[in-house]
């Protein structure tokens, strides 16, 4: 099967006709190419990386506390049992178990904001394995990897619109970004929790206000209240 | 020609409405309404409706030997039925003489009366139902864990979150077998509850024989282990025993297992996080989480801002410098890139990941008000027999809640809350 990548990081790959017989060969030759993009990679552009380090500084391993990421190049360890399913029928195909590197976010085709997090937060080593240690088959595999002694770097903002549409990354989306999170680590907690508790008391009184004009559709016009006209 | 009846009036005010009564409800806001009634399974009879579930895989895979070896027998798709009936639930909304005196002969006036009692049952009627996703089927609202006099101190969960003033509930033993409230043939209504910071409910009366360890349930529940409105506790739930959907859990203990992460009374952190996604991409196939949502109490989403990886709501709501770059936050949040829903009534130590496209709501009557030969507003009778002045009308609806895969999501439990709360 050929296989390419661009400059870019695109990975092509022609789609295969294992068939010989002289009429699909007829057919493969005078098709109109057909390119699979399996999955996109992009490297994050320089100018992003150094606005990024602008507003959120560098952590003690001297690397940037933001940085950005395309979600195909974002990988991360999982291991422990894997089901394979057939993607076509969904029937189970195999089980293995084993450490892997995944994308470690859904959004596989979004440009991602992450945060440097240091390695205290993830606890000890001994406690990091004690939580993340599954057996499986008589194998033990640590289902995060490796207990990350530099720290990691941990998702804040999927960069996409209201709506999840693709949104491209600039520098000055990803400086706001960084600096908005920036500005909320120092907020008061009680704050925090303000704003959280005053949205769900604003959507309540959201919900009463679209009931209320709800149920007045439901009456005539003027409330059967006689008018005339005045002037 | 008799004077027209208030009642008369407010009747044909509710008929004005009627046809709001499903727009007010299906509001896909809480989690009970994000539950999509399911097109193949929209209406069910009395009986049971059946949830035909692959169990296990068919097929028999291996090497064989092509020199006249024995290629072996094949096997087929085990299959196996899950069954659901629906629970009738019902709202009822009384209006007593002094509205009567207040809206007397102005059609305006019972309008708005009218509106006002229809909005605000529907809404409570609503938030009732969305607590009960919160359970796990039994109808448990909460856990005493002190009794002073009628005041109960409650169990966090849910503390006193699932319970409103002015609600008849029934108290039992923690094993689910006494009614405490028909044993000592009285009826407790709630006072007051705070479910912010003490956890306390009042009530007006305490069956003989309440103990700590009691449980409270929902008015309406009888007999001993009472079934109700399948949440969330009933299906995201990794238990090996006990029945699900009328399955024997022992049967299948791996295919109705929702994974689980224990936090072990800590806060929350992102590898609780990433181990209970991976766990959901381990058994469905890595890209398989695209629908999932995070359901949780606010307590955890606060929990989750204090991490310091997050945009914080103030940012959200445009608290910052207000210029056009904020439109990226008016996006929904996330945790790990996962979508967050939180509402005030969601275990407040716990995170659940669901895929709703997995959920369901199998309906056997859609809400409506409560009708008897085309009447919708009846007369209260006084003790002595006479009419009493006020009167009633009922929202009722009858439906259970499916999830025909519960290792489609995971959860987080035993979670700390943060301080101050």
């Amino acid at each position: 099967m050929h296989e390419s990548r661009n400059r870019r990081g695109t990975t092509n790959r022609a789609p295969t006709i294992s068939a010989t017989s002289p009429r699909l060969r007829h057919r493969r030759e005078h098709a109109p190419t057909r390119v699979l993009v399996l999955r996109e990679s992009h490297e994050t552009p320089e100018n992003v990386t150094r606005r990024l380090e602008r507003a959120g500084g560098i952590n003690r391993f001297g690397e940037p506390n933001y940085r950005a990421v395309w979600g195909w190049n974002r990988l991360a360890w999982i291991g422990g049992k894997f089901e394979e399913h057939d993607p076509a029928t969904g029937s189970l195909l195999r089980k293995v178990v084993e450490l892997r590197q995944e994308p470690k976010y859904p959004a596989v085709n979004r440009w991602h904001i992450e945060r440097w997090v240091g390695p205290e937060a993830y606890g000890s080593p001994r406690l990091w394995y004690a939580q993340t240690i599954e057996r499986e088959n008589g194998i033990s595999i640590p289902a995060l990897g490796p207990y990350p002694s530099r720290g990691e770097y941990e998702h804040c903002f999927t960069l996409e619109g209201p709506r999840g549409e693709f949104l491209q990354l600039t520098p000055t989306a990803a400086e706001h970004i960084a600096r908005a999170i920036e500005f909320s680590r120092h907020l008061p907690r009680s704050r925090k929790r303000s704003s959280v508790d005053d949205r769900e008391r604003r959507e309540d009184r959201a919900y009463d206000a679209w009931a209320y004009d709800q149920l007045d559709n439901a009456v005539p016009a003027f409330h059967k209240q006689p008018f005339v006209t005045v002037g | 020609m008799p004077a027209q009846a208030n009642a008369n009036v407010v009747a044909l005010q509710l008929e004005k409405v009627r046809d709001k009564v499903p727009l007010l409800y299906e509001r896909d806001d809480i989690l009970l309404t994000m539950i999509q009634q399911r097109g193949d399974v929209e209406k069910v009879s009395s009986r049971n409706m059946r949830l035909p579930l692959q169990v296990n895989p068919g097929g028999k895979a291996g090497s064989y030997n092509a020199d006249g070896g024995d290629l072996g027998r094949g096997s087929g798709t085990a299959y196996d039925v899950a069954q659901v009936s629906p629970i009738f639930f019902r709202f009822a909304i009384e209006i007593t003489k002094p509205v009567e005196y207040a809206t007397t002969g102005r059609d305006r006036a019972v309008e708005n009366a009218t509106k006002r009692e229809v909005a605000n049952g529907m809404k409570q009627f609503r938030s009732f139902l969305d607590k009960l996703m919160q359970t796990a089927g039994n109808g448990v609202l909460g856990t005493i864990n002190s009794v002073a006099s009628t005041t109960f101190t409650m169990t966090v969960p849910y503390g006193a979150a699932l319970v409103y003033p002015g609600q008849t509930i029934q108290i039992y033993d923690t094993t689910l077998t006494t009614n405490r409230n028909v044993a000592a043939g009285v009826t407790t209504t709630v006072l007051t509850a705070d479910p912010v910071t003490t956890q306390n409910i009042t009530v007006d009366n305490v069956p003989t024989g309440t103990v700590a360890t009691d449980v409270i349930v929902h008015d309406g529940l009888t007999g001993a282990q009472p079934v109700s409105l399948f949440g969330i506790k009933y299906h995201q739930n990794n238990a090996t025993t006990g029945t699900w959907l009328n399955l024997n859990r022992a049967t299948y203990p791996i295919q109705l297992q929702t994974p689980r992460v224990n936090a072990g009374n800590a806060a929350l952190t992102p590898s609780n996080v990433r181990l209970a996604i991976n766990k959901v991409r381990k058994s469905l196939g890595i890209n398989h989480i695209s629908k999932l949502i995070a359901y949780m109490a606010v307590e955890q989403e606060h929990a989750w801002e204090n991490l310091g990886i997050t945009v914080s709501q103030i940012i959200k709501e445009g608290g910052s410098d207000g210029n056009d770059l904020d439109l990226l936050f008016s996006g929904r949040k996330t945790m790990s890139g996962i979508p967050i829903k939180s509402s005030v009534n969601a275990d407040q130590t716990r995170v659940d990941f669901l895929d709703l496209s997995h959920w369901g709501r199998a309906v056997l009557k859609d809400i409506d008000f409560y009708e008897v030969n085309g009447n919708t507003v009846f007369p209260i009778y006084g003790a002595s027999g006479g009419i009493a002045a006020s009167y009633i009308f009922y929202f009722d609806t009858a439906f259970q809640v499916w999830d025909d895969s519960p290792r489609t999501g995971a959860f987080i439990d035993t979670l700390a809350r943060p301080s101050g709360y």
